[in-house]
Protein backbone atom coordinates (compact mmCIF):
# COMPACT_ATOMS: atom_id res chain seq x y z
CA UNK A 1 0.00 0.00 0.00
CA UNK A 2 1.11 3.65 -0.98
CA UNK A 3 2.36 5.31 2.14
CA UNK A 4 1.11 8.39 0.81
CA UNK A 5 -1.88 8.42 -1.15
CA UNK A 6 -3.59 11.55 -3.18
CA UNK A 7 -6.98 11.10 -4.52
CA UNK A 8 -8.98 13.45 -6.98
CA UNK A 9 -7.09 16.53 -5.05
CA UNK A 10 -8.46 19.70 -6.40
CA UNK A 11 -8.09 23.38 -5.48
CA UNK A 12 -9.36 26.35 -6.92
CA UNK A 13 -8.16 30.03 -6.64
CA UNK A 14 -11.21 32.00 -7.28
CA UNK A 15 -12.04 31.06 -11.08
CA UNK A 16 -8.07 29.49 -11.34
CA UNK A 17 -7.62 26.12 -10.93
CA UNK A 18 -4.82 25.57 -9.72
CA UNK A 19 -4.68 21.65 -9.41
CA UNK A 20 -7.67 19.73 -10.85
CA UNK A 21 -8.60 15.85 -9.67
CA UNK A 22 -4.80 15.05 -8.99
CA UNK A 23 -4.34 11.20 -8.06
CA UNK A 24 -0.90 9.54 -7.24
CA UNK A 25 0.56 7.39 -4.94
CA UNK A 26 4.10 7.07 -3.50
CA UNK A 27 5.52 4.24 -1.95
CA UNK A 28 7.26 3.40 1.23
CA UNK A 29 11.27 4.42 0.94
CA UNK A 30 11.02 5.67 -2.69
CA UNK A 31 12.30 9.41 -3.94
CA UNK A 32 8.98 10.50 -6.64
CA UNK A 33 10.04 13.63 -8.48
CA UNK A 34 7.33 16.09 -8.98
CA UNK A 35 7.71 18.42 -12.37
CA UNK A 36 6.16 20.37 -14.48
CA UNK A 37 6.33 24.12 -16.59
CA UNK A 38 6.07 26.98 -14.27
CA UNK A 39 2.68 27.57 -13.05
CA UNK A 40 2.20 23.54 -13.10
CA UNK A 41 0.49 23.81 -9.77
CA UNK A 42 3.42 21.65 -7.89
CA UNK A 43 4.48 23.93 -5.06
CA UNK A 44 0.11 23.69 -4.20
CA UNK A 45 -0.08 20.19 -4.20
CA UNK A 46 2.73 20.82 -1.58
CA UNK A 47 0.71 23.00 -0.06
CA UNK A 48 -2.57 21.03 -0.05
CA UNK A 49 -0.63 17.93 1.23
CA UNK A 50 0.83 19.48 3.95
CA UNK A 51 -2.35 21.39 5.05
CA UNK A 52 -1.18 25.41 4.27
CA UNK A 53 -4.03 25.51 1.74
CA UNK A 54 -7.29 23.96 2.08
CA UNK A 55 -8.32 21.65 -0.69
CA UNK A 56 -11.60 22.53 -2.72
CA UNK A 57 -11.90 18.48 -2.96
CA UNK A 58 -9.99 14.95 -2.91
CA UNK A 59 -8.57 13.28 -0.54
CA UNK A 60 -5.46 12.78 1.30
CA UNK A 61 -4.13 9.96 2.80
CA UNK A 62 -1.15 9.37 4.94
CA UNK A 63 -0.79 5.31 5.99
CA UNK A 64 -4.16 4.64 4.96
CA UNK A 65 -5.67 7.04 7.34
CA UNK A 66 -7.55 10.29 5.86
CA UNK A 67 -5.63 13.48 6.85
CA UNK A 68 -7.57 15.48 4.41
CA UNK A 69 -7.60 19.01 5.75
CA UNK A 70 -5.90 18.79 9.07
CA UNK A 71 -3.38 21.74 10.24
CA UNK A 72 0.51 21.37 9.21
CA UNK A 73 0.87 20.83 12.93
CA UNK A 74 -0.79 18.17 12.80
CA UNK A 75 0.36 17.02 9.80
CA UNK A 76 3.78 17.36 11.34
CA UNK A 77 3.06 15.26 14.41
CA UNK A 78 1.60 12.81 12.14
CA UNK A 79 5.02 12.65 10.02
CA UNK A 80 4.55 14.73 7.42
CA UNK A 81 7.64 16.95 7.01
CA UNK A 82 8.35 19.52 4.09
CA UNK A 83 10.54 22.41 3.25
CA UNK A 84 9.55 25.91 1.55
CA UNK A 85 10.91 26.71 -2.16
CA UNK A 86 11.88 30.10 -0.19
CA UNK A 87 13.37 29.14 2.94
CA UNK A 88 11.68 29.98 6.03
CA UNK A 89 14.31 29.90 8.62
CA UNK A 90 13.99 30.94 12.12
CA UNK A 91 16.83 33.97 11.14
CA UNK A 92 17.13 35.64 14.46
CA UNK A 93 18.19 32.25 16.37
CA UNK A 94 21.17 30.22 16.15
CA UNK A 95 21.40 26.90 14.01
CA UNK A 96 21.16 24.50 16.52
CA UNK A 97 18.49 26.53 18.60
CA UNK A 98 16.22 26.07 15.13
CA UNK A 99 16.97 22.60 14.62
CA UNK A 100 15.91 22.20 18.36
CA UNK A 101 12.74 24.19 18.02
CA UNK A 102 11.63 21.83 15.34
CA UNK A 103 13.31 18.22 17.64
CA UNK A 104 10.97 19.26 20.24
CA UNK A 105 8.00 17.81 18.55
CA UNK A 106 9.48 14.07 19.49
CA UNK A 107 11.74 14.97 22.50
CA UNK A 108 9.88 17.40 24.98
CA UNK A 109 12.82 17.64 27.03
CA UNK A 110 15.49 20.19 25.91
CA UNK A 111 18.38 18.05 26.86
CA UNK A 112 16.81 15.49 24.67
CA UNK A 113 16.07 17.82 21.59
CA UNK A 114 19.45 19.62 21.59
CA UNK A 115 21.09 15.94 20.92
CA UNK A 116 18.48 14.94 18.31
CA UNK A 117 19.55 18.71 16.66
CA UNK A 118 23.29 18.13 17.00
CA UNK A 119 23.04 14.63 15.46
CA UNK A 120 20.85 15.82 12.68
CA UNK A 121 23.23 19.24 11.99
CA UNK A 122 26.36 16.56 11.74
CA UNK A 123 24.49 14.74 9.75
CA UNK A 124 24.01 17.37 7.18
CA UNK A 125 27.40 18.63 7.53
CA UNK A 126 26.27 21.66 9.67
CA UNK A 127 27.66 21.20 12.43
CA UNK A 128 30.17 23.93 12.42
CA UNK A 129 27.52 26.25 11.71
CA UNK A 130 25.47 25.26 15.17
CA UNK A 131 26.65 28.91 16.85
CA UNK A 132 25.83 31.17 13.48
CA UNK A 133 22.21 33.09 13.53
CA UNK A 134 20.21 31.25 10.89
CA UNK A 135 19.94 34.68 8.63
CA UNK A 136 23.49 34.77 8.18
CA UNK A 137 24.38 31.32 6.47
CA UNK A 138 24.89 31.10 2.56
CA UNK A 139 21.88 29.81 0.40
CA UNK A 140 23.26 26.08 0.38
CA UNK A 141 23.38 26.63 4.02
CA UNK A 142 20.50 27.71 4.20
CA UNK A 143 18.74 24.90 2.41
CA UNK A 144 20.66 22.80 4.62
CA UNK A 145 19.01 23.57 7.38
CA UNK A 146 15.98 23.87 6.16
CA UNK A 147 15.93 19.71 5.83
CA UNK A 148 17.71 19.86 8.96
CA UNK A 149 14.45 21.21 10.43
CA UNK A 150 12.03 19.08 8.44
CA UNK A 151 14.26 15.88 9.40
CA UNK A 152 14.22 16.77 12.98
CA UNK A 153 10.92 16.95 13.30
CA UNK A 154 10.94 12.73 12.44
CA UNK A 155 8.96 12.17 9.43
CA UNK A 156 7.71 9.39 7.26
CA UNK A 157 7.22 11.88 4.18
CA UNK A 158 9.41 14.53 3.89
CA UNK A 159 8.46 16.64 1.16
CA UNK A 160 11.28 19.32 -0.59
CA UNK A 161 10.25 22.18 -2.38
CA UNK A 162 12.85 23.04 -4.99
CA UNK A 163 15.95 22.08 -2.44
CA UNK A 164 18.72 22.58 -5.34
CA UNK A 165 16.87 26.28 -6.70
CA UNK A 166 19.68 29.31 -7.05
CA UNK A 167 22.18 26.92 -6.17
CA UNK A 168 25.57 26.45 -8.45
CA UNK A 169 26.55 22.91 -9.96
CA UNK A 170 28.90 22.14 -7.22
CA UNK A 171 26.13 22.78 -4.88
CA UNK A 172 23.47 20.83 -6.60
CA UNK A 173 25.79 17.91 -5.81
CA UNK A 174 26.07 18.19 -2.18
CA UNK A 175 22.38 18.88 -1.94
CA UNK A 176 21.43 15.53 -4.30
CA UNK A 177 24.02 13.24 -1.72
CA UNK A 178 22.18 14.76 1.24
CA UNK A 179 18.84 13.88 0.24
CA UNK A 180 20.25 10.26 -0.86
CA UNK A 181 21.31 10.37 2.59
CA UNK A 182 17.38 11.49 3.83
CA UNK A 183 16.34 8.65 1.67
CA UNK A 184 18.77 5.96 2.71
CA UNK A 185 17.91 6.88 6.78
CA UNK A 186 14.37 5.17 5.49
CA UNK A 187 12.68 8.72 5.09
CA UNK A 188 10.01 8.57 2.17
CA UNK A 189 10.51 11.64 -0.48
CA UNK A 190 8.90 13.51 -2.87
CA UNK A 191 10.80 16.48 -4.43
CA UNK A 192 9.89 19.42 -6.66
CA UNK A 193 12.95 20.55 -8.65
CA UNK A 194 13.72 22.22 -12.00
CA UNK A 195 17.57 21.18 -11.88
CA UNK A 196 16.22 18.21 -14.73
CA UNK A 197 19.75 15.85 -14.56
CA UNK A 198 19.45 15.04 -10.88
CA UNK A 199 15.77 14.97 -10.25
CA UNK A 200 16.32 12.30 -13.65
CA UNK A 201 19.09 10.61 -11.90
CA UNK A 202 17.43 10.83 -8.25
CA UNK A 203 13.91 9.46 -8.46
CA UNK A 204 12.51 6.12 -8.62
CA UNK A 205 9.73 7.73 -10.04
CA UNK A 206 8.45 10.73 -11.83
CA UNK A 207 5.21 12.65 -11.87
CA UNK A 208 4.85 15.06 -14.49
CA UNK A 209 2.00 18.10 -14.08
CA UNK A 210 1.10 20.44 -16.21
CA UNK A 211 -1.63 23.40 -15.51
CA UNK A 212 -2.32 21.44 -12.04
CA UNK A 213 -3.27 18.19 -13.73
CA UNK A 214 -1.08 14.86 -14.18
CA UNK A 215 0.07 14.01 -17.86
CA UNK A 216 2.82 11.41 -16.65
CA UNK A 217 3.54 9.39 -14.13
CA UNK A 218 6.29 6.43 -14.14
CA UNK A 219 10.35 5.61 -14.45
CA UNK A 220 12.62 8.55 -15.50
CA UNK A 221 13.65 7.44 -18.64
CA UNK A 222 10.02 6.33 -19.67
CA UNK A 223 8.68 9.79 -18.76
CA UNK A 224 10.75 11.60 -20.81
CA UNK A 225 9.94 9.66 -23.85
CA UNK A 226 6.50 10.46 -23.32
CA UNK A 227 5.31 12.59 -26.36
CA UNK A 228 2.67 14.49 -23.81
CA UNK A 229 5.67 15.59 -21.81
CA UNK A 230 7.84 16.49 -24.50
CA UNK A 231 4.90 18.74 -25.98
CA UNK A 232 4.35 20.50 -22.17
CA UNK A 233 8.03 21.53 -21.97
CA UNK A 234 8.88 21.60 -26.11
CA UNK A 235 5.63 22.61 -27.36
CA UNK A 236 3.12 20.16 -30.04
CA UNK A 237 5.49 20.12 -33.02
CA UNK A 238 8.52 18.78 -31.49
CA UNK A 239 6.54 15.81 -29.66
CA UNK B 1 18.89 29.33 35.79
CA UNK B 2 22.15 28.39 37.13
CA UNK B 3 22.55 28.10 40.89
CA UNK B 4 24.00 31.37 41.73
CA UNK B 5 21.57 33.73 39.55
CA UNK B 6 18.60 31.34 41.73
CA UNK B 7 20.42 32.70 44.89
CA UNK B 8 20.59 36.48 43.23
CA UNK B 9 16.77 36.88 42.43
CA UNK B 10 15.74 35.14 45.76
CA UNK B 11 18.17 37.25 47.68
CA UNK B 12 16.97 40.34 45.77
CA UNK B 13 13.53 39.35 46.78
CA UNK B 14 14.14 39.00 50.88
CA UNK B 15 16.09 42.08 50.55
CA UNK B 16 13.27 44.48 49.11
CA UNK B 17 10.62 42.36 51.56
CA UNK B 18 12.80 44.13 54.30
CA UNK B 19 12.78 47.51 53.32
CA UNK B 20 9.76 48.65 54.49
CA UNK B 21 11.24 47.70 58.24
CA UNK B 22 14.17 50.47 57.33
CA UNK B 23 12.15 52.63 55.17
CA UNK B 24 9.51 54.41 56.61
CA UNK B 25 8.68 57.38 54.02
CA UNK B 26 5.62 56.65 52.64
CA UNK B 27 6.10 58.72 49.72
CA UNK B 28 9.05 56.04 49.09
CA UNK B 29 6.97 53.34 49.80
CA UNK B 30 4.29 54.50 47.10
CA UNK B 31 6.84 54.88 44.28
CA UNK B 32 8.30 50.88 45.08
CA UNK B 33 4.50 49.76 44.58
CA UNK B 34 3.76 51.59 41.68
CA UNK B 35 7.51 50.09 39.82
CA UNK B 36 5.54 46.15 40.75
CA UNK B 37 2.54 46.96 39.71
CA UNK B 38 4.04 48.64 37.05
CA UNK B 39 6.68 45.26 36.39
CA UNK B 40 4.03 42.68 36.83
CA UNK B 41 1.92 44.23 33.46
CA UNK B 42 4.81 45.26 32.19
CA UNK B 43 6.13 41.17 32.42
CA UNK B 44 2.63 40.08 31.63
CA UNK B 45 2.82 42.36 28.38
CA UNK B 46 5.92 40.67 27.57
CA UNK B 47 4.99 36.90 27.70
CA UNK B 48 2.83 37.31 24.44
CA UNK B 49 4.33 40.83 23.01
CA UNK B 50 8.08 40.07 23.89
CA UNK B 51 8.50 36.55 23.55
CA UNK B 52 5.61 35.64 21.01
CA UNK B 53 6.07 38.87 19.13
CA UNK B 54 2.43 39.46 18.89
CA UNK B 55 1.99 42.98 19.81
CA UNK B 56 -1.13 43.43 21.85
CA UNK B 57 -2.62 47.57 22.15
CA UNK B 58 -5.69 45.48 24.13
CA UNK B 59 -4.14 44.81 27.60
CA UNK B 60 -6.22 47.02 30.02
CA UNK B 61 -9.42 44.92 29.60
CA UNK B 62 -7.56 42.16 31.24
CA UNK B 63 -6.44 44.53 33.89
CA UNK B 64 -9.98 46.18 33.76
CA UNK B 65 -11.66 42.27 34.32
CA UNK B 66 -9.17 41.87 36.99
CA UNK B 67 -10.09 44.95 38.29
CA UNK B 68 -14.25 44.65 37.92
CA UNK B 69 -13.98 41.20 39.30
CA UNK B 70 -12.09 41.66 42.27
CA UNK B 71 -13.93 44.65 43.36
CA UNK B 72 -17.26 43.58 43.05
CA UNK B 73 -16.69 40.35 44.53
CA UNK B 74 -15.58 42.69 47.53
CA UNK B 75 -18.48 44.73 47.93
CA UNK B 76 -21.17 42.51 46.75
CA UNK B 77 -20.29 38.75 48.58
CA UNK B 78 -17.49 40.06 50.52
CA UNK B 79 -14.78 38.06 49.16
CA UNK B 80 -11.31 39.12 50.69
CA UNK B 81 -8.99 41.28 48.17
CA UNK B 82 -6.22 38.02 48.86
CA UNK B 83 -8.76 35.37 47.30
CA UNK B 84 -10.43 38.38 45.30
CA UNK B 85 -6.88 38.94 43.15
CA UNK B 86 -6.54 35.69 41.86
CA UNK B 87 -9.82 34.92 41.14
CA UNK B 88 -9.90 38.22 39.12
CA UNK B 89 -7.08 37.13 37.16
CA UNK B 90 -8.06 33.97 36.37
CA UNK B 91 -11.79 35.70 35.35
CA UNK B 92 -9.13 37.95 33.11
CA UNK B 93 -7.63 34.44 31.78
CA UNK B 94 -11.57 33.11 31.08
CA UNK B 95 -12.03 36.29 29.33
CA UNK B 96 -8.53 36.14 27.00
CA UNK B 97 -9.92 32.99 25.64
CA UNK B 98 -12.46 34.00 23.66
CA UNK B 99 -10.28 37.68 23.02
CA UNK B 100 -7.42 35.28 21.98
CA UNK B 101 -9.45 33.36 19.36
CA UNK B 102 -10.85 36.65 17.64
CA UNK B 103 -7.91 38.52 17.33
CA UNK B 104 -5.29 35.62 16.50
CA UNK B 105 -7.14 35.11 13.28
CA UNK B 106 -5.03 38.52 12.07
CA UNK B 107 -1.53 38.49 12.26
CA UNK B 108 0.74 41.14 12.86
CA UNK B 109 -0.40 44.86 12.37
CA UNK B 110 -3.70 43.55 11.67
CA UNK B 111 -3.84 41.65 15.42
CA UNK B 112 -2.63 44.76 17.16
CA UNK B 113 -5.92 47.11 16.14
CA UNK B 114 -8.06 44.37 16.67
CA UNK B 115 -6.80 44.27 20.40
CA UNK B 116 -7.51 47.71 20.42
CA UNK B 117 -10.80 47.43 19.51
CA UNK B 118 -11.30 44.56 21.33
CA UNK B 119 -10.17 46.45 24.21
CA UNK B 120 -12.43 49.64 23.69
CA UNK B 121 -15.06 47.48 23.27
CA UNK B 122 -14.86 46.02 26.74
CA UNK B 123 -14.68 49.82 27.70
CA UNK B 124 -17.96 50.75 26.09
CA UNK B 125 -19.49 47.44 27.52
CA UNK B 126 -18.08 48.92 31.04
CA UNK B 127 -19.92 52.01 30.53
CA UNK B 128 -23.36 50.30 29.52
CA UNK B 129 -24.12 47.84 32.00
CA UNK B 130 -24.61 49.36 34.64
CA UNK B 131 -26.48 46.53 36.81
CA UNK B 132 -22.66 45.23 36.66
CA UNK B 133 -20.56 47.90 36.59
CA UNK B 134 -22.27 50.63 37.87
CA UNK B 135 -21.57 52.46 34.52
CA UNK B 136 -19.46 55.70 35.06
CA UNK B 137 -19.50 55.74 38.33
CA UNK B 138 -17.87 52.65 38.97
CA UNK B 139 -17.11 51.53 42.44
CA UNK B 140 -15.52 53.01 45.81
CA UNK B 141 -14.00 50.94 48.51
CA UNK B 142 -14.62 52.64 51.91
CA UNK B 143 -13.43 50.06 54.49
CA UNK B 144 -10.77 47.66 53.85
CA UNK B 145 -12.03 43.99 56.17
CA UNK B 146 -9.55 43.20 59.07
CA UNK B 147 -6.56 41.21 58.76
CA UNK B 148 -5.05 39.18 61.71
CA UNK B 149 -1.64 37.62 60.73
CA UNK B 150 0.70 35.75 63.29
CA UNK B 151 -0.66 37.48 66.28
CA UNK B 152 -0.30 40.95 64.49
CA UNK B 153 -3.19 43.51 62.73
CA UNK B 154 -2.73 44.53 59.77
CA UNK B 155 -2.71 48.30 59.44
CA UNK B 156 -4.18 48.99 56.37
CA UNK B 157 -3.73 52.85 56.87
CA UNK B 158 0.33 52.03 56.40
CA UNK B 159 2.02 51.35 52.92
CA UNK B 160 3.51 48.26 54.22
CA UNK B 161 0.45 45.61 54.09
CA UNK B 162 0.62 47.45 50.35
CA UNK B 163 4.37 47.20 49.52
CA UNK B 164 4.25 43.37 50.46
CA UNK B 165 1.17 42.36 48.79
CA UNK B 166 2.44 44.08 45.25
CA UNK B 167 5.99 42.52 45.87
CA UNK B 168 4.36 38.89 46.46
CA UNK B 169 2.30 39.68 42.88
CA UNK B 170 5.85 41.11 41.69
CA UNK B 171 7.75 37.45 42.82
CA UNK B 172 4.67 35.54 40.83
CA UNK B 173 5.27 37.78 38.04
CA UNK B 174 8.97 37.48 37.34
CA UNK B 175 8.78 33.65 38.35
CA UNK B 176 6.14 33.19 35.83
CA UNK B 177 7.94 34.53 32.84
CA UNK B 178 11.14 33.06 34.14
CA UNK B 179 9.65 29.58 33.96
CA UNK B 180 7.98 30.46 30.89
CA UNK B 181 11.39 31.67 29.34
CA UNK B 182 12.62 28.23 29.92
CA UNK B 183 9.55 26.01 28.83
CA UNK B 184 8.94 24.71 26.10
CA UNK B 185 5.49 26.68 25.73
CA UNK B 186 8.31 29.70 25.59
CA UNK B 187 10.63 28.09 23.23
CA UNK B 188 7.47 27.57 21.54
CA UNK B 189 6.97 31.36 21.34
CA UNK B 190 10.29 32.33 20.31
CA UNK B 191 9.37 30.40 16.74
CA UNK B 192 6.56 31.93 16.41
CA UNK B 193 7.85 35.20 16.94
CA UNK B 194 10.27 34.11 14.27
CA UNK B 195 8.30 32.77 11.99
CA UNK B 196 4.60 31.65 11.95
CA UNK B 197 4.51 29.13 8.75
CA UNK B 198 8.11 27.45 9.81
CA UNK B 199 6.43 27.34 12.94
CA UNK B 200 3.27 25.54 11.82
CA UNK B 201 6.01 23.83 9.39
CA UNK B 202 7.63 22.21 12.36
CA UNK B 203 4.63 20.78 14.71
CA UNK B 204 3.78 24.24 16.85
CA UNK B 205 0.13 24.31 17.43
CA UNK B 206 0.80 28.57 16.60
CA UNK B 207 -2.98 28.87 17.57
CA UNK B 208 -2.86 27.14 21.17
CA UNK B 209 0.36 28.30 21.74
CA UNK B 210 -0.32 31.88 20.87
CA UNK B 211 -4.08 31.67 23.04
CA UNK B 212 -2.66 29.63 25.96
CA UNK B 213 0.40 32.69 26.15
CA UNK B 214 -2.74 35.17 26.39
CA UNK B 215 -4.46 33.77 28.87
CA UNK B 216 -1.24 33.37 31.18
CA UNK B 217 -0.27 36.94 30.39
CA UNK B 218 -4.37 38.13 31.42
CA UNK B 219 -3.81 36.32 34.65
CA UNK B 220 -1.09 38.26 35.28
CA UNK B 221 -2.40 41.85 34.29
CA UNK B 222 -5.84 40.76 35.90
CA UNK B 223 -3.92 40.22 39.45
CA UNK B 224 -2.51 43.40 38.83
CA UNK B 225 -5.89 45.29 37.71
CA UNK B 226 -7.07 43.47 40.96
CA UNK B 227 -4.22 44.43 43.10
CA UNK B 228 -5.25 48.60 41.92
CA UNK B 229 -8.64 48.11 42.76
CA UNK B 230 -7.64 47.74 46.30
CA UNK B 231 -4.58 50.02 46.19
CA UNK B 232 -6.59 53.08 44.94
CA UNK B 233 -9.79 52.07 46.59
CA UNK B 234 -11.57 53.15 43.11
CA UNK B 235 -12.75 51.65 39.81
CA UNK B 236 -14.33 53.02 37.12
CA UNK B 237 -14.07 52.39 32.98
CA UNK B 238 -11.53 55.31 32.37
CA UNK B 239 -9.57 54.35 35.53
CA UNK B 240 -8.93 50.47 34.89
CA UNK B 241 -9.77 49.90 31.00
CA UNK B 242 -7.99 53.09 29.60
CA UNK B 243 -6.41 52.69 26.28
CA UNK B 244 -3.19 54.77 28.64
CA UNK B 245 -2.77 51.80 30.29
CA UNK B 246 -2.42 49.21 27.25
CA UNK B 247 0.11 51.85 25.96
CA UNK B 248 1.85 52.05 29.15
CA UNK B 249 2.49 48.29 29.30
CA UNK B 250 3.43 48.21 25.91
CA UNK B 251 6.54 51.02 26.67
CA UNK B 252 7.59 49.60 29.84
CA UNK B 253 8.24 45.94 28.16
CA UNK B 254 9.84 47.86 25.04
CA UNK B 255 11.69 50.15 27.01
CA UNK B 256 12.99 47.58 29.16
CA UNK B 257 13.52 44.82 26.99
CA UNK B 258 11.38 42.65 24.98
CA UNK B 259 11.49 39.25 25.72
CA UNK B 260 13.19 39.55 28.40
CA UNK B 261 12.53 38.39 32.69
CA UNK B 262 14.30 41.53 33.80
CA UNK B 263 13.63 44.16 31.30
CA UNK B 264 10.08 44.89 32.64
CA UNK B 265 11.64 45.65 35.91
CA UNK B 266 14.17 48.43 34.43
CA UNK B 267 11.48 49.55 32.47
CA UNK B 268 9.04 50.06 35.30
CA UNK B 269 11.46 52.04 37.74
CA UNK B 270 12.68 54.25 34.39
CA UNK B 271 8.97 55.03 33.77
CA UNK B 272 7.99 55.84 37.17
CA UNK B 273 10.48 57.59 38.37
CA UNK B 274 10.66 59.87 34.85
CA UNK B 275 7.02 60.27 34.95
CA UNK B 276 6.77 61.28 38.57
CA UNK B 277 9.84 63.39 38.70
CA UNK B 278 8.65 64.97 35.54
CA UNK B 279 5.12 65.32 36.93
CA UNK B 280 6.68 67.48 40.06
CA UNK B 281 8.31 70.03 38.11
CA UNK B 282 5.44 70.01 35.55
CA UNK B 283 2.41 69.56 35.75
CA UNK B 284 0.84 70.74 32.51
CA UNK B 285 2.31 68.87 29.72
CA UNK B 286 4.70 66.39 31.85
CA UNK B 287 4.12 63.60 29.12
CA UNK B 288 5.42 65.12 26.55
CA UNK B 289 9.06 64.25 28.57
CA UNK B 290 7.94 60.67 29.26
CA UNK B 291 6.97 60.56 25.40
CA UNK B 292 10.43 62.12 24.49
CA UNK B 293 11.88 59.79 26.95
CA UNK B 294 10.71 56.84 25.49
CA UNK B 295 11.74 57.75 21.68
CA UNK B 296 15.18 58.43 22.81
CA UNK B 297 14.99 54.53 24.29
CA UNK B 298 13.53 53.13 20.91
CA UNK B 299 15.92 55.59 18.78
CA UNK B 300 19.22 54.30 20.48
CA UNK B 301 18.03 51.44 22.38
CA UNK B 302 15.62 49.19 20.51
CA UNK B 303 16.46 46.22 22.40
CA UNK B 304 15.72 48.05 25.19
CA UNK B 305 18.02 48.86 28.16
CA UNK B 306 18.42 45.51 29.54
CA UNK B 307 19.01 43.53 26.47
CA UNK B 308 21.06 46.21 26.05
CA UNK B 309 22.96 45.53 28.91
CA UNK B 310 22.45 41.56 29.51
CA UNK B 311 24.53 41.59 25.87
CA UNK B 312 27.44 43.66 27.25
CA UNK B 313 27.73 41.32 29.97
CA UNK B 314 26.95 38.22 27.86
CA UNK B 315 29.64 39.19 25.09
CA UNK B 316 32.66 38.69 27.55
CA UNK B 317 32.10 35.06 27.56
CA UNK B 318 31.38 34.90 24.31
CA UNK B 319 34.35 36.05 22.22
CA UNK B 320 36.43 33.68 24.57
CA UNK B 321 34.38 30.65 23.37
CA UNK B 322 34.88 31.96 19.15
CA UNK B 323 38.92 32.05 20.20
CA UNK B 324 39.12 28.88 21.69
CA UNK B 325 37.10 27.42 18.49
CA UNK B 326 39.65 29.35 16.36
Amino acid sequence: MALLEVEGLTRFFGGLRAVGDLTFGVEPGEILGLIGPNGAGKTTVFNLVTGFVRPSGGKVRLAGRDVTGLKPHRLARMGIARTFQIVKPFPGLPVRENVTLAAFLRHPRRSHAEAAADEILGRLGLAARAGTLAGQLTLMDQKRLEMAKALATGPRVLLLDEPMGGLNPAEVDQASELVLGIRASGVTVVLVEHVMKAIMRMSDRVLVMRQGERIALGAPAEVVRDPEVIAAYFGKRAA
Amino acid sequence: MTRRSAVAWVAAAALLAGLPLVVKNSFFLHVCILVFLWTVLGEAWNALGGYAGQVSFGHAAFFGVGAYVTIVLFLKADVAPWWGIPVGGAAAAAFAVPFGLITFRLKGPYFSLATLAVAELTKLVALNWEWATNGSTGYLVTHLPPLRLGGLTVDWETKTPFYLAALSLLVVAMGTIGWLSRSRLGAWLTAIRENDEAAEAVGIDTVRAKVLTLALSAFLAGMGGGFYAFYFRYVDPDAVLNIGLSMEMVFIAMVGGLGTVGGPFIGAVFLTTVGEAMREKFQVGHLVFYGLFMMLVIRFLPEGIWGRVRRAIRRAPAVEVSRGAA
